[in-house]
C-alpha cells in the first residue's frame, strides 16, 4: 500500500469531521416541530386564566389562525427559537392589542402545544407547554400497493407468482 | 479538447446533421406536437423550468464515466438509493427546509461511496461490458435495498415515527412524504416572471457542479480518466492506475448521483419508497443522449439541450397524443417508446462506430505490416 | 498405511468437492443448498410437501421453453438473449389472433403458434441482422430493442383492430385489455393432456412431454452439421471461419430460433397460467428466464439442455418454496426480494467471469 501523506490525511479527516458537524447542526437547527395553539380555559395552582375572545396569530407574518373560545390553531416551525405575534381582541368589539411572544421550543418534541392564556398571562413553561401525541390513524394504510413510476405506468416488477 | 476541427466545405453540413441526428429528430417531434398539443408556452415554459432544476444535476453526474470510458452509467440508481435511505432517516428525525436537505445530502454520501466503490470493483472485473453489468448492479442493489428498507427498518434500524412505518409495524410505506421540505431549495430566491418560476438556488447549485465538472476535466485526476478512457493499456503504461481511477470515476457518479437525487425529491416532495429510483437511471440516461451525446462522449451542452427536448417531449406528448387518437395512453406509451428507442439507437450507433473504428485500425495495421515487409 | 489411505480420501474428497465447486460454481451449489433447505424445512414448518412439488413442477412446465429460448444464441456466441421480449411479443400476436380469428379450444394453441411463426421469424430475421452489425455488445442493445418492441407494442394493442368480445376493453369495445383469460380457449390444453394425479401430486404430463419434444428437437439440432457450426462459430469464430462457416447467417439463424422458441415459450405458460398478460408484462420476463439458464450451470457462452432443465427446476422451486416456507417459518414474505437478490446476482456473477472473455 502506498503511504498517504500526513497533509492529505490530516485534510481528509478534517473533512470528514466538518461535514459530520454540518450534519449534526442541520439536526438542531432545522428540527421541524408542529406547534398547536389552544385557546382554552386552564386553571392552574387553583387560579383560573380566561380565554380572550379572539386571537389572531401570525407566523413569520403570516396569519395562520384566528382563534376563538376553545380552539385550536396549528402552524409548523423549524428550529427552537420560535417567535408569533398575537393580535388579542379581549371583548367583542374592543380594541386590538398586539403582542409579539418568542419562546424555546424543546428539541425532543414533534408536536408541541401552547395554552395561549397561560403563556399570555406568564406562567412558567410546564403550565403553557405540553406534548402533542397524535392518535394512531391506520386510515391511510389501503394506498399501498399499485406502485407507478415517472411514466405514471405500473412498473410490474415481473410474473405474478400465482 | 472536445473541440472538432472544423471540416469546410460541403459535407460539413451533412456531418452536423448526421451527428446530430438524434437532438434533431426530437427538436421535430416537439415542433410537431407543441402547437396540436395546445399548451400556452407560459405553462410550457415553467413546466420545463421545473424540470430542468429538478433533473439537470442528475444527468451530470452521468458525465464522469462516459469521461472514463465505462459508458453510460445505468448504476446511478445506486446514487439515487442512497438519498432515499438518508432522506427516510431525516424524514424520521424531522429535519426539515433546507437543513433538512443539506442533512440528507451528507447522510447520502457515505452510503454513495460505498455503493459506489462495490459498483466500480465489480465493473473492474467485467471490462468491456460495462454497460449491461452496471444495469444489472442496479437491479441487484434494487434487491439489496428492499432488504434494507422492507425488512430492516423497524426492527433493526430504528425507525421513530410509526406514520413511516407499513401498519404491520416493520418496512417503510410505499411513499414518504417530505412535505415540508417540499421545494424549499426551489422556493428560496426563486423569481417569477409571468406564469414562469425561476428556481434560482437549485440553478445556481447546479452551475456550480457545471463549474466543477469543467475544473475537474483539467485536474490530474480528470486528465487521468480521459486517458484512462481513451485506452486503458496506453494510460496503464503512462503510470495511471487504471483501476482505482474507473473506481474514482464510478464513486464520483454515484455520490453526485445521491446529491441530485435530494434535490430532484425534495423538488417532487414525496418519496415513493419502492419506485422512486428505478427508472431514474433510464430517463437521465435517453435525456442526455437526446441531447446529442454518445456512449463516449458527453458534454455540459448536452446535458442542457438533453433536458430540455426530452422533458417537452415528456410533456406534450400525452396531449398529443389524446387530441390525435383520441386515448391519452397512446401518449403516455409513446414517450416511453421514444425513451427506450433512443437509447436503443444511441446504443447501436456507438457499436457500429466502434466496429468500423476497429475495422479502420486493422486495416491500417495491415497497411503497415505490409510496408514493413516491402522493405 | 490405514491412515495414509484415509488422509488420501479426505484429501481426495476436498480436491473433488473443490472441483465440484469449480466446475458447478460456488452460487450455484449455494442456491442448490438452499433449494435442498427449504425442500427440508417444508415440513417441518408445515406446509404440504406434495402441494409444494406440484406446484414447482406446474410452474418448471410453464417456464422451461422460455429458458430453451436461450440456448441457441448462447451456442452461436450472441450471449444472453435479453432481448427475449421481442420473441415473447410474436407469441403474443400469435395468441391474440388466434382467438380473434375465432379459434377455440386446442385448435387455438395450435393456430396461436402458426399465426405467431412468420411475426417470430421476420422479428427474429431483424433482430439478427441487427445483431450482427453491432458484435460485442449484443447484449445490451438485446435488453433495450426488447423494451423498445415491448413499450411500441404497448401503443399497437390499443390501436390494432381487435374486435373479439374477450379481449378488448367492454367500454369503448376497442383496444385489449391488460389481462385476458384463456377460459375456452387453450388455458391448460397441454397441461391436462394425459394429467397424472396421484393424491395431491398432479403432473401436467403434456406440458413437460411438449417441453420433452422441442428440447430433444434442440438436442438433436446441436448434434447436426448447422448446429455443430453454430457451437463452433460461438465457441471459437477464427476457426469457424476459417473452416468456411458463414458466421453471419449462423448467428442470425440461431436469433430466429430463439425469437421462435420465445414465442412458443410464452405461449406455452399462458397455457398453464391460464391468462394473456398484455402490454408491460413482457418488460421483464427476459431476466428470470436468463437467471434460470445460468443457475443450472450455463454460462454467457456455454449453454446445454441439462443446464436448462436443472436451471429452470431450481429458479422455479426457490420462487415456490420461499414464500411459502417463509411465510410459515418467520412470518415475513422475503420472497419477492430473494428472487430479485437471487436472480440478478446469478446474471452479475456470470458476467463477472474472468475466465468468459469479453463479451
Amino acid at each position: 500500500m502506498k503511504k498517504i501523506p500526513m497533509r492529505t490525511l490530516l485534510f481528509r479527516v478534517g473533512a470528514v469531521l466538518l461535514l459530520a458537524v454540518i450534519a449534526y447542526s442541520m439536526t438542531i437547527i432545522g428540527r421541524g416541530h408542529t406547534v398547536y395553539m389552544d385557546s382554552k380555559r386552564l386553571e392552574y395552582n387553583g387560579q383560573t386564566y380566561e380565554t380572550p375572545y379572539k386571537v389572531e396569530v401570525y407566523v413569520n407574518d403570516e396569519q395562520v389562525a384566528k382563534l376563538y373560545d376553545k380552539e385550536r390553531g396549528m402552524s409548523i416551525w423549524i428550529g427552537q427559537k420560535f417567535s408569533m405575534t398575537l393580535e388579542i381582541t379581549q371583548e367583542k368589539g374592543g380594541a386590538e392589542e398586539t403582542q409579539e411572544v418568542s419562546l424555546t421550543l424543546p428539541r425532543k418534541m414533534d408536536g408541541i402545544i401552547l395554552n395561549l392564556p397561560a403563556l399570555l398571562a406568564g406562567l412558567p413553561e410546564e403550565a403553557y407547554l405540553s406534548e402533542f401525541v397524535a392518535a394512531p390513524s391506520e386510515e391511510e394504510a389501503p394506498s399501498d400497493e399499485g406502485i407507478t413510476d415517472e411514466f405514471g405506468l405500473s412498473t410490474t416488477e415481473e410474473l405474478p407468482a400465482e | 479538447m472536445s473541440m472538432k476541427p472544423k471540416k469546410t466545405g460541403g459535407s460539413s453540413f451533412v456531418e452536423l446533421i448526421q451527428n446530430n441526428s438524434v437532438p434533431i429528430m426530437f427538436i421535430l417531434i416537439c415542433a410537431v406536437c407543441i402547437p396540436v398539443s395546445g399548451f400556452s408556452p407560459g405553462y410550457l415554459v415553467n413546466e420545463i423550468m421545473t424540470r430542468l432544476g429538478r433533473n439537470a444535476f442528475l444527468i451530470l453526474c452521468l458525465i464522469f464515466p462516459i469521461m472514463a470510458g465505462m459508458g453510460l452509467n445505468f448504476a446511478m440508481t445506486l446514487g439515487a438509493m442512497a438519498a432515499e435511505i438518508a432522506l427516510i432517516f431525516t424524514a424520521d428525525w424531522q429535519v426539515w427546509g433546507i437543513p433538512g436537505i443539506v442533512l440528507a445530502m451528507i447522510l447520502s454520501i457515505p452510503i454513495s461511496v460505498l455503493l459506489g466503490v462495490f459498483c466500480g470493483q465489480i465493473l473492474n472485473r467485467a471490462k468491456g461490458k460495462e454497460m449491461i453489468t452496471s444495469y444489472m448492479i442496479a437491479f441487484f442493489v434494487d434487491g439489496l435495498y428492499q432488504l434494507l428498507v422492507l425488512f430492516m427498518m423497524g426492527p433493526v434500524i430504528p425507525i421513530l415515527h410509526s406514520t413511516l412505518k407499513l401498519p404491520r409495524g416493520y418496512g417503510i410505506r410505499n411513499t414518504v412524504s417530505l412535505l415540508h421540505m417540499r421545494q424549499s431549495l426551489d422556493n428560496l430566491g426563486a423569481i417569477h416572471i409571468g406564469a414562469v418560476k425561476i428556481p434560482v438556488l437549485t440553478l445556481v447549485v447546479i452551475a456550480l457542479f457545471c463549474l466543477f465538472i469543467v475544473w475537474f476535466r483539467k485536474t490530474k485526476l480528470g486528465q487521468d480518466m480521459r486517458a484512462v478512457g481513451q485506452n486503458m493499456d496506453v494510460a496503464r503504461d503512462a503510470g495511471i492506475k487504471v483501476e482505482r481511477t474507473r473506481i474514482v470515476a464510478i464513486v464520483m457518479s454515484t455520490v453526485f448521483a445521491g446529491l441530485g437525487m435530494v434535490i430532484y425529491l425534495q423538488n417532487m416532495g414525496n418519496i415513493s419508497t419502492y419506485s422512486s429510483h428505478k427508472q431514474i437511471g433510464m430517463f437521465c440516461i435517453a435525456a442526455l443522449l437526446v441531447g446529442g451525446a454518445s456512449v463516449d462522449k458527453a458534454s455540459i451542452r448536452n446535458v442542457f439541450l438533453g433536458v430540455i427536448l426530452f422533458h417537452t417531449m415528456f410533456i406534450v406528448a400525452p396531449a398529443t397524443g389524446a387530441k390525435v387518437t383520441g386515448d391519452s395512453m397512446i401518449g403516455e406509451y409513446f414517450r416511453v417508446f421514444a425513451s427506450y428507442g433512443v437509447i436503443t439507437i444511441a446504443l447501436v450507433m456507438y457499436e457500429m462506430k466502434k466496429r468500423m473504428a476497429k475495422g479502420k485500425i486493422g486495416q491500417q495495421l495491415q497497411l503497415a505490416q505490409r510496408e514493413e515487409e516491402s522493405q | 498405511m490405514g491412515k495414509t489411505a484415509n488422509e488420501a480420501i479426505t484429501l481426495g474428497n476436498k480436491t473433488k468437492f473443490r472441483e465440484l465447486a469449480d466446475n458447478f460454481g460456488l452460487p450455484r451449489l449455494i442456491i442448490a443448498g438452499f433449494l435442498l433447505f427449504l425442500f427440508i424445512m417444508a415440513p417441518l414448518v408445515g406446509a404440504d410437501f406434495t402441494t409444494q412439488l406440484t406446484n414447482t413442477i406446474n410452474r418448471f412446465s410453464w417456464n422451461a421453453v422460455l429458458v430453451l429460448a436461450m440456448v441457441p444464441m448462447v451456442h452461436s456466441g450472441c450471449g444472453l438473449n435479453f432481448g427475449l421480449p421481442l420473441g415473447i411479443i410474436s407469441g403474443l400476436l400469435g395468441g391474440t389472433m388466434s382467438i380473434q380469428f375465432g379459434f377455440t379450444g386446442g385448435m387455438s394453441f395450435v393456430m396461436a403458434i402458426v399465426i405467431a411463426t412468420p411475426f417470430a421469424l421476420l422479428s427474429g430475421g431483424g433482430y439478427g441482422w441487427l445483431l450482427n452489425r453491432i458484435k460485442g455488445g449484443e447484449m445490451m442493445i438485446a435488453t433495450y430493442v426488447g423494451f423498445s418492441s415491448v413499450s411500441f407494442m404497448c401503443m399497437m394493442w390499443l390501436l390494432l383492430p381487435y374486435t373479439s368480445p374477450t379481449m378488448v376493453w367492454g367500454l369503448s369495445g376497442k383496444g385489449l385489455r391488460t389481462t385476458i383469460s384463456l377460459e375456452g380457449f387453450y388455458d391448460k390444453v397441454l397441461a391436462n393432456f394425459l394429467q397424472i394425479n396421484i393424491g395431491h401430486l398432479s403432473i401436467p404430463t403434456g406440458s413437460l412431454l411438449f417441453f420433452a419434444v422441442l428440447a430433444f428437437l434442440m438436442w438433436a439440432f446441436l448434434h447436426t452439421k448447422a448446429g455443430t457450426a453454430m457451437t463452433a462459430v460461438g465457441s471459437n469464430p477464427f476457426f469457424a471461419k476459417a473452416s468456411g462457416i458463414n458466421i453471419d447467417r449462423t448467428r442470425m439463424l440461431s436469433v430466429i430460433m430463439s425469437t421462435w422458441l420465445a414465442a412458443v415459450g410464452i405461449l406455452v405458460y399462458q397455457q398453464g397460467f391460464g391468462f394473456i398478460q398484455l402490454y408491460m408484462a413482457p418488460f421483464n420476463m427476459a431476466i428470470p428466464a436468463v437467471s434460470a439458464i445460468l443457475i443450472g450451470g450455463a454460462s454467457v457462452n456455454k449453454a446445454s439442455i441439462a443446464n436448462v432443465i436443472i436451471g429452470t427446476f431450481l429458479f422455479q422451486g426457490i420462487i415456490t418454496m420461499t414464500p411459502t416456507v417463509m411465510n410459515a417459518a418467520i412470518h415475513m414474505d422475503m420472497s419477492e426480494v430473494i428472487r430479485i437478490i437471487v436472480s440478478n446476482g446469478m446474471i452479475l456473477y456470470a458476467l463477472t467471469r474472468k475466465t468468459e472473455g469479453a463479451k
